[in-house]
């Protein structure tokens, strides 16, 4: 890709590590290539090498942001559909299940399957309550505010490490393939290389 | 100021209860809330809907028993109410 097209096709809004920002910190080892991301501390969150970890402070590029949407609806597979229901009842509930069918324009049932799913994702908890004329009611809730923190965090770094490690080799097959191609062009070979692997 | 359906669903609660089937009244609800009685309405028809509130012909109106259990839940997001996954004689 030439230095044009690559200018072209940098998103408008992209963003790039800010090492001064609070929000979050990118550490790697002095001694290999582990890098690692860290929310939340001041200090650096572990050695490596014997060494404590040091501040990444040379970063240049710039990235496209995350949208949270699309970070829960990638990370965690989560349905839109299901998205949109624990959005549309944010601050607004009790909220019948009609009720919320009727304002997405959804079928009931597909409302219920949905809650389902967010509840065999983590998202939800569903809670019986007794009916004055006997029986029960679903009921479908928030989580515990600190442990729907942790599963997220913990379940968005699996899936980053995830990616972290579809990157990596990646660029260890393009490494490999330079090292045994030295004379052939790259970039049309490349990627086909890297999905038949 | 709209206010939560769930605020109204607390009040009720305080002014009546499901056991002893005490009730209020949407006036008394309204002038404790201090919002229109057609809102204190509207949002009594929201939670009969999800069994959580009922309501008489004479515009007397109560929690459920359901309604109670749903306090006692302590959560305070993302409530939706499914009477499709009602299970009868458990």
């Amino acid at each position: 890709m030439s230095e044009k097209e690559t200018e072209q096709s940098a998103p408008d809004d992209a963003v790039q590590y800010d090492p001064d920002s609070s929000r979050y910190d990118l550490y790697e080892c002095p001694e290999c290539d582990n890098v690692v991301l860290a929310l939340g501390r001041d200090e650096p969150p572990m050695s490596c090498h014997d060494r404590p970890m040091e501040r990444v402070t040379d970063v240049e590029m710039q990235v496209k942001p995350p949208d949270v949407k699309q970070v829960l609806l990638q990370a965690f597979g989560l349905p839109k559909a299901g998205l949109d229901i624990c959005l549309c009842v944010i601050g607004e509930g009790p909220l019948s299940a009609s009720e919320v069918a009727k304002e997405l324009g959804y079928d009931r049932s597909t409302v219920t399957r949905y809650l389902n799913t967010l509840v065999e994702l983590g998202l939800l908890r569903r809670s019986e309550l007794n009916r004055e004329q006997g029986g029960v009611v679903n009921v479908y809730h928030s989580v515990d505010l600190e442990r729907m923190r942790r599963e997220t965090l913990i379940g968005f770094y699996v899936w980053a490490g995830e990616a972290a490690a579809l990157i990596e080799d990646a660029n260890l097959t393009k490494q490999d393939y330079l090292e045994e191609n030295p004379d052939r062009e790259l970039p049309s070979v490349f990627w086909e290389e890297f999905e038949d692997d | 100021m709209p206010i939560p359906r769930r605020a109204v669903l607390e009040q009720l609660a305080a002014e009546s209860d499901a056991t002893a089937r005490e009730t209020t009244t949407v006036v008394t609800l309204a002038a404790t809330l201090e919002i229109d009685e057609r809102a204190v309405e509207a949002h009594l028809q929201g939670l009969a809907a999800c069994e959580l509130a009922r309501i008489d012909a004479d515009g007397n109106t109560r929690v459920t028993i359901t309604g109670e259990e749903l306090l006692e839940l302590g959560t305070d997001e993302v409530v939706i109410v499914d009477a499709l996954g009602q299970v009868s004689g458990r």
